[in-house]
């Protein structure tokens, strides 16, 4: 529903938490969710606003300096949220669709005074969500903590980062519905949830999307499916069987996951109702022990008019549609077919599925359909989706940490 | 995705005092998860007590100092229960127990029966809370005063005697507390506030994102198809034609039936257009929203079923070259899937989020579709039997208004002539549809 956004008013995401709670995490999952599909999305932090600042110095990490008491940096803090604020401004005001605010918002006051801040300041419609992450279970935080802030402490410790938590946590105000702001509140991980005055479509998918987050670093295997007599034809589209050669691969595959999986049987697997996708699947699957679910959301990229046709003749019948596609990859449309864009839409529900899963997860699947969930993880703009390379006889391993993704590859010989 | 998802049985309990709309709750997602294909039942502890202890039962009959009154009640809702978990036993995949459950005790006897005599069963709470006291009389007025239970009283004593049954449960009402350690969901004032607990899993949280869509403002729904089109007056299936004359008549007769039906700018301003990226389809929307002057969306999820490799052929040609698929269609046109293309279980499965968009909206809405595609829509609103939704009658040039109301839907259909712009209210002519009207009659008084 992309095209949703050029009716809508814009949207502001606004953080609420004590340190170590997830903020970040949330933030940056939700901004390339938003990016991915399709809206113009940033991240406008006390971090951002400090690599931004020229003349602010750049070895104290603001970010985490959260000592109460020294004046000083308070001062420096309150400063760059400030920025962020306006920088925030500036971006939904110019190209900006979506942006997500993580500044100090701890109090009452300081929520109202970004609430009016913003009416002030954007000269537009725009529509305000709080999130806020709260958290009771201390070893939950000690592992936040050890996850994302652990390499960036200096000369600290996590008891001294603690206790500063401690000492602001005095003055932390949880939302309220007095405060007649629109938001979610996330406990312990979504273990509960509380949502209050929801309204709209974009916030109604936010809070869809929230609600399957996890902190369980799963690996994901993102596969394509094996060799078929398209390929050696250099045929696109179709819905070929697999080619002897894709058989015997796919039970080289198979034994590839069985060293991999190590007997574990609880497995999310789903791959596409082609016939390529089921038989390596099918094959796959025997070996391990398990049955994929499939899925026409799965399906490769429907090649329209061009489907069936060699990359020459394609070249030689539709010239015009080569050079529309050279010019612009990624929203290129086969005549009678689909977009990239048409296929990240019907993808999604994919990536709903994987980030609620908290086994690991096994995507057995095609090119297109490949890239687009690889883009998920890995790219920051869309654009990038045609020239990602998905080679055949690949497993991808994503594993999603903290602010980024592990990756390795393993060609299956 | 759903054939994907059928390993465990689910039972969706309700709790919450009378007036509540849990009863309502409890419908929009048996409709819902009936058309998304699971094998849903509702079973409604009100019918129960009304079979077995009759319906002259004042608000005496509630009061739980009422030792007798009280067996008997909870021998009604033992028998409910029995009879949900042997449906659930059997071939029934969600359950949907109807009833106040609002003490601790009754749901935990609920929550242990379930574990003990199911198979694999996971269970959903949904608590609705209301004290706004205008929406509490509103659903009084609108669904209990025509209950058995108060047939032979005036509207004034039934009411009294209505909010004396509801004093009576509020005397012992628990609200869902952590500690029951159980999997809810709490509406509070018609979705103003939710609270979520321990809810994991495809289908529950499926069921969560629908419920917080749910709302009961009366807005109208419009469903038609695009004008007719070359490929319509030829008989051919598929295709991405262009309107022919009489469509494009009938889409500027459509715009000037919705001038009349949105009389100032701003009502229409507010109207959310849908329509599929098909040519026959935007041109019919470019046409009425010219007129209206408003904008459009156009979305590929509502594009027509992909007919895979009989696109652009006749019905007697695909007669000719695809005799065994002919046959096959024709025997089980739910699932036959056009090799290539899609069936009427992946159009079902791909409209999904429309059907997510229109609920929310809480504006007037305007679908201009294809009739496979409006036949799954239609389908979800008529509450038809999913085995139904292939012959569904939506005929070309007629307008459906939909007006979803306590229990049920609404329906106009105008016939809009496309030369004369003169506009005739149709009967749907289907037998099946008329008695799905009087048992839908039928269990609106049952309640």
């Amino acid at each position: 529903m992309q095209q949703y956004k050029k009716t809508q008013y814009k949207l502001i995401l606004v953080l609420v938490g004590l340190p170590a709670r997830g903020k970040t995490h949330i933030s940056y999952k939700l901004n390339r969710y938003l990016n991915w599909i399709g809206y113009k999305s940033e991240i406008f932090s006390i971090k951002g606003a400090q690599q931004k600042d020229d003349k602010l110095d750049q070895i104290i990490d603001y970010e985490l300096e959260i000592d109460p008491e020294n004046q000083q940096i308070v001062e420096v803090r309150q400063k760059l949220s400030f920025q962020a604020a306006q920088q925030l401004v500036t971006f939904l005001q110019t190209e900006g669709d979506i942006a997500l605010y993580n500044g100090l918002t701890n109090t009452k006051c300081d929520r109202q005074k970004l609430k009016s801040f913003f009416k002030e300041q954007l000269q537009l419609e725009f529509q305000v969500f709080w999130i806020e992450s709260i958290c009771d279970d201390p070893q939950v935080i000690v592992n936040n903590i050890n996850e994302s802030k652990q390499s960036r402490f200096k000369d600290k410790t996590i008891e001294q980062f603690m206790n500063h938590i401690n000492v602001i946590s005095q003055d932390y105000q949880t939302l309220e519905n007095i405060e007649n702001l629109s938001y979610i509140k996330l406990i312990n991980i979504g273990k509960q949830v509380k949502v209050h005055m929801l309204e709209g479509y974009l916030c109604s998918k936010i809070v869809s999307f929230l609600l399957n987050l996890h902190a369980n670093n799963r690996q994901i295997y993102l596969v394509r499916s094996c060799q078929t007599e398209y390929h050696i034809l250099d045929k696109i589209g179709g819905d070929p069987e697999l080619s002897a050669m894709g058989k015997q691969h796919s039970q080289q595959l198979g034994d590839y996951f069985i060293e991999e999986l190590k007997g574990n049987k609880n497995i999310t697997f789903f791959t596409s109702q082609m016939k390529r996708g089921i038989q390596t699947a099918d094959i796959v699957g025997e070996k391990l022990g398990i049955i994929a679910l499939k899925t026409k959301n799965l399906d490769e990229i429907d090649y329209g008019i061009c489907d069936g046709l060699t990359v020459k003749e394609i070249a030689a019948k539709y010239p015009k549609q080569i050079k529309e596609r050279k010019a612009n990859p990624l929203e290129f449309k086969y005549p009678r077919g689909e977009s990239f864009l048409d296929v990240i839409h019907r993808v999604e529900p994919i990536i709903y599925e994987i980030e609620r899963s908290r086994d690991p997860v096994l995507i057995i699947a095609h090119v297109a359909v490949l890239k687009c969930l690889y883009a998920y993880y890995h790219c920051n703009q869309i654009s990038e989706i045609p020239n990602i390379e998905i080679p055949i006889n690949c497993v991808i391993k994503l594993v999603p940490i903290p602010y980024h993704c592990l990756e390795s590859r393993v060609i299956i010989k | 995705m759903q054939d994907c998802h059928k390993s465990q049985k689910i039972a969706i309990c309700m709790v919450g005092l009378p007036a509540r709309g849990k009863t309502y709750i409890s419908r929009k997602l048996h409709r819902y998860l009936n058309w998304l294909g699971y094998n849903c039942k509702v079973f409604n502890i009100g019918n129960y007590r009304r079979e077995i202890c009759g319906t002259e039962c004042d608000k005496s009959f509630f009061d739980s100092k009422n030792e007798q009154a009280t067996k008997a009640r909870n021998e009604c809702a033992q028998l409910a229960l029995n009879d949900l978990i042997g449906y659930l036993n059997s071939d029934g995949e969600i359950a949907i127990f109807d009833g106040t459950n609002t003490t601790k005790e009754r749901r935990n006897m609920v929550y242990s029966s379930l574990l003990q005599q199911c198979q694999n069963v996971q269970t959903l709470w949904i608590e609705s809370i209301c004290d706004d006291v205008e929406v509490i009389q509103n659903n009084i007025r609108l669904t209990k005063l025509n209950n058995p239970d108060y047939v032979s009283m005036n509207p004034e004593d039934a009411t009294k005697d209505f909010l004396g049954r509801i004093k009576m449960y509020e005397e012992v009402y628990q609200k869902i507390e952590l500690d029951e350690n159980l999997s809810f969901i709490k509406l509070i004032n018609i979705g103003e506030d939710i609270q979520i607990h321990k809810v994991k899993g495809y289908l529950l949280s499926k069921i969560i994102s629908y419920l917080m869509n749910l709302h009961i403002y009366p807005r109208p729904i419009y469903l038609t198809r695009h004008g007719g089109s070359t490929f319509n007056q030829e008989n051919r299936v598929g295709g991405d034609c262009d309107l022919a004359q009489q469509g494009i008549k009938y889409s500027q007769k459509l715009g000037n039936f919705l001038l009349e039906e949105f009389p100032s700018q701003e009502q229409r301003n507010q109207i959310h257009c849908l329509t599929s990226t098909m040519k026959r389809a935007t041109q019919t929307a470019d046409i009425v929203c010219n007129i209206l002057k408003i904008n459009y969306l156009q979305l590929k999820t509502l594009d027509e079923i992909n007919v895979g490799i009989c696109d652009s052929l006749t019905y007697a040609q695909i007669a000719i070259q695809f005799p065994e698929d002919f046959a096959e269609r024709k025997v089980n046109k739910l699932t036959y899937r056009y090799p290539r293309g899609e069936s009427y279980l992946d159009l079902i499965s791909r409209i999904e989020p429309i059907i997510y968009e229109i609920e929310r909206s809480r504006e007037p809405v305007l679908v201009i579709g294809h009739q496979a595609i409006l036949r799954c829509l239609y389908a979800y609103f008529h509450r038809n039997e999913i085995s139904e939704v292939p012959q569904l009658d939506i005929p070309i040039h007629v307008v459906i208004k939909l007006t979803p109301a306590a229990y049920y839907c609404e329906e106009i259909r105008i016939k809009i002539d496309p030369e004369t712009g003169d506009k005739k209210q149709i009967e749907e002519d289907l037998q099946i549809t008329r008695i799905n009207i009087l048992t839908k009659k039928k269990s609106y008084i049952l309640l």
